[in-house]
């Protein structure tokens, strides 16, 4: 009995890498042969949506999702042709699960187009898989710099005309937090704290370089996001440490530091990255985060709160404008191809949509640099005046600011 | 890379004595609960030669119980039954829970391949780990839990933190709050708890037969299926113990956080002497000293690092541990 046992566990993981083998031979070709498809537009378009339903940052990637969902029905709604999502979980910051969402996007003929990935470090590990698959990706929460513009002596990270995002850049992130440290809060000394990713790094390097420039005494340390006692790194913080930067991306964990740096008596004001916007799950006893640009007054927003629980959700509505933007370009595509349409041509179509404010939901019109603007943006990043929002929190409850 | 080698003396000098102390209390804290997970790694060892690698993922499956013990009865912000009697409660549970998951474990995962070439257990150990692991991810979707003890008994509206992060004494100006009290002497209790049991009960003299030779014991008359499922159950319990205290003291649980804690322990077993339960007790404040020094006056970064060095060290330098003692074969 147990020989039959073994040798049938035998056989199954036999069978098992033989159709992984076999599989991952056909994925190549499966995903070239879908590059380059010529896809009949019909009455329904397929379109990714490629976030973290699970994991660490689920709490914000399902934001992510419930807007992109939500855009999908608006657009079923207002429109003669429909859009039809499939959801791809990225588990950030697992990245190998971001690639077998990417192999599984190229590879299906009928997508058209991607909204995401969600981190930049997702971006940047994918990107390869995009490409070979001829779709872009319009992210609606990857802030790198380099993924659009070489910067610091160092190329952009990805080609042209295959990544596009509906957020602005760490850049402009970095500027508007030394910004308000050193001109609204006139604080002299801050302890930045990076979680050892390139969401992160990116952006601490920015405000770094930005409030040295400025005069501030930066001190500069770093943490895994493994880490969990934060209680001997709060030790090195000096007690007059007047603003503690944290530009992470788990809105638990940040929770849990701002926490253990009360418990230790340390008074400093933390100041979270866009990745921290998490009402309910970040919540410090005072304390800001910046955030992506969102027209709080539209009626969508609203309807989007009542039908969520009261919820506004802030961090995901670039998701919305993600999908929406994807959608018209689709739309522009097809119909200039007469009912037939192929990925570079809705990639291609992407650089062309101009969404008026009113349909971004970013309280200004939506349309994409085709050449560096400034010292941040290059080709894909959304034109002027997109910028990141800045909100103060007090016992938990979020104000917007700036 | 940046070796922040001159920067370490700055670093101490600016922390001072105080600094140094705080980092003494983070680690002695930090330690003990590595030598609550530790003590259930080493002996199961001692008494099946068996590394059972599910036994970080056993610690954080009591975190969760704790967890879901503390949600049931009104979570921190209004708990529906006093704090003290509620973490007693949310300590049984986990405690019982996570030792019933041992014996489950050993029983259905390690007993049928007693008498299997040593890899068979370890292999099934490590299937163990994994299993638990992503059996909890598809419950909770990856996503991390809050115990939320910074705010249980306290004020949500002024952010006034609860009893447990209230200050009970400072030293050299800083604080020890009672969630640290509460860990070091629980650890410390559970520990000379385990050393009785061992050393004066019936089922200790059985234990210690047992791991001195199973064969010989089960000769004598000791059932040695249950003293094994016992000892997993006693190691469980303990580890059940050491989640509660982390989700309190940290306030954080979710479906990894076995792995690398579960490691850390393993280490320090090692460093103790694995099969040694003092051993395993000093390994592991020695691992969770070594963790706070690294990281307030190296870097947070280094801290991983520099334990799993000084694992290495031992397995090339001392190979039984502290308190191991070195093998006598017979020729």
């Amino acid at each position: 009995m147990r020989k039959l046992v073994v040798f049938a566990a035998l056989g199954t993981a036999i069978a098992v890498v033989t159709a992984a083998a076999f599989g991952s031979t056909k994925a190549p070709t499966r995903t070239a042969s879908a590059a380059s498809a010529t896809v009949t537009c019909g009455k329904t378009r397929t379109i990714g949506l490629a976030f973290p339903a699970t994991g660490p940052a689920a709490s914000i990637g399902q934001q992510q999702g419930r807007w992109g969902a939500f855009a999908a029905k608006q657009w079923n709604k207002t429109h003669k042709t429909k859009i039809k999502l499939i959801q791809g979980d990225t588990q950030l910051p697992d990245t190998a699960q971001a690639l077998a969402v990417a192999h599984q996007f190229s590879s299906n003929s009928k997508m058209l187009a991607v909204s995401g990935p969600a981190g930049s470090q997702e971006v940047q590990d994918t990107i390869a898989v995009y490409k070979a698959g001829g779709l872009a990706g319009v992210s609606g929460s990857a802030t790198r710099v380099l993924l659009t513009r070489a910067n610091g002596g160092k190329p952009r990270e990805t080609p042209k005309g295959f990544f596009f995002r509906t957020v602005p850049t760490d850049g402009q992130q970095g500027d508007r937090v030394a910004f308000w440290i050193t001109k609204k809060l006139k604080k002299k000394r801050v302890y930045t704290i990076d979680d050892e990713e390139a969401y992160s790094t990116g952006l601490a390097d920015q405000v770094e370089k930005k409030l040295k420039a400025a005069g501030v005494k930066t001190t500069r340390d770093h943490v895994s996001q493994t880490v969990s006692d934060f209680s001997s790194l709060i030790t090195r913080i000096p007690s007059n440490t007047q603003v503690v930067y944290i530009p992470w991306q788990l809105a638990g964990k940040a929770q849990t530091f701002q926490q253990q740096l009360r418990a230790a008596g340390k008074t400093a004001i933390v100041f979270g990255s866009d990745g921290l916007f998490a009402p309910g799950t970040f919540g410090p006893k005072e304390g800001y985060v910046t955030a992506f640009p969102v027209d709080f007054n539209s009626p969508l927003l609203k309807a989007y709160k009542k039908a969520h629980g009261g919820q506004d959700e802030a961090f995901g509505l670039p998701t919305y404008t993600s999908v929406w933007v994807n959608a018209t370009a689709i739309d522009m595509a097809c119909t200039a191809g007469h009912g037939k349409t192929t990925r570079t041509a809705v990639r291609k179509t992407l650089s062309k949509v101009k969404l008026p404010a009113k349909q971004s939901l970013l309280g200004f019109d939506v349309q994409f640099l085709t050449k560096n603007f400034g010292s941040y943006q290059g080709p894909g990043d959304m034109a002027a005046p997109a910028d990141f929002a800045v909100f103060h929190i007090v016992n938990g409850k979020y104000t917007r600011v700036g | 890379m940046h070796v922040p080698l001159l920067n370490i003396v700055d670093t101490v000098r600016s922390l001072g004595w105080g600094g140094a102390f705080e980092l003494f209390r983070n680690g002695v804290v930090l330690g003990s609960l590595y030598a609550l997970i530790a003590l259930g790694y080493t002996m199961v060892y001692g008494i099946l030669k068996l590394l059972n690698f599910a036994h970080g993922d056993i610690y954080m499956v009591g975190a969760f119980l704790g967890y879901g013990i503390l949600t049931s009865l009104g979570g921190p912000l209004a708990p529906s039954i006093p704090l003290v009697p509620l973490i007693i409660f949310m300590f049984f549970v986990a405690m019982v829970g996570a030792g019933v998951l041992g014996v489950v474990v050993e029983r259905f995962a390690y007993r049928p391949l007693r008498n299997a070439p040593r890899i068979a257990p370890l292999i099934s150990a490590l299937g163990v780990a994994f299993f638990l692991e992503n059996s909890v991810l598809l419950l909770t979707g990856g996503q991390r839990y809050s115990y939320g003890a910074f705010e249980l008994g306290g004020n949500p509206d002024t952010g006034e933190p609860g009893p447990l992060f209230k200050s009970v004494f400072n030293v050299l100006g800083r604080p020890v709050t009672v969630v640290q009290v509460l860990v070091v002497t629980t650890s410390i209790g559970l520990m000379i708890a385990l050393t009785l049991l061992v050393s004066r009960t019936r089922l200790g003299k059985a234990m210690r037969a047992t791991a001195f030779d199973r064969e010989a014991a089960s000769m004598m008359g000791i059932d040695t299926d249950r003293v094994i499922a016992s000892t997993f159950f006693i190691g469980s319990v303990l580890a059940g113990a050491a989640g509660v205290m982390f989700g309190l003291y940290i306030g954080e649980t979710y479906h990894f956080m076995g792995f690398l804690a579960g490691l850390k322990a393993f280490t320090a077993a090692v460093v103790g002497g694995i099969g040694s339960i003092p051993g395993a007790m000093v390994g592991g404040v020695l691992i969770g000293l070594t963790e706070a020094y690294a990281t307030g006056y190296v870097g947070g970064q280094w801290s991983d690092l520099v334990v799993f060095g000084i694992l290495i060290l031992f397995m090339l330098l001392r190979p039984s541990g502290l308190f191991g003692s070195k093998a006598i074969q017979k020729v």
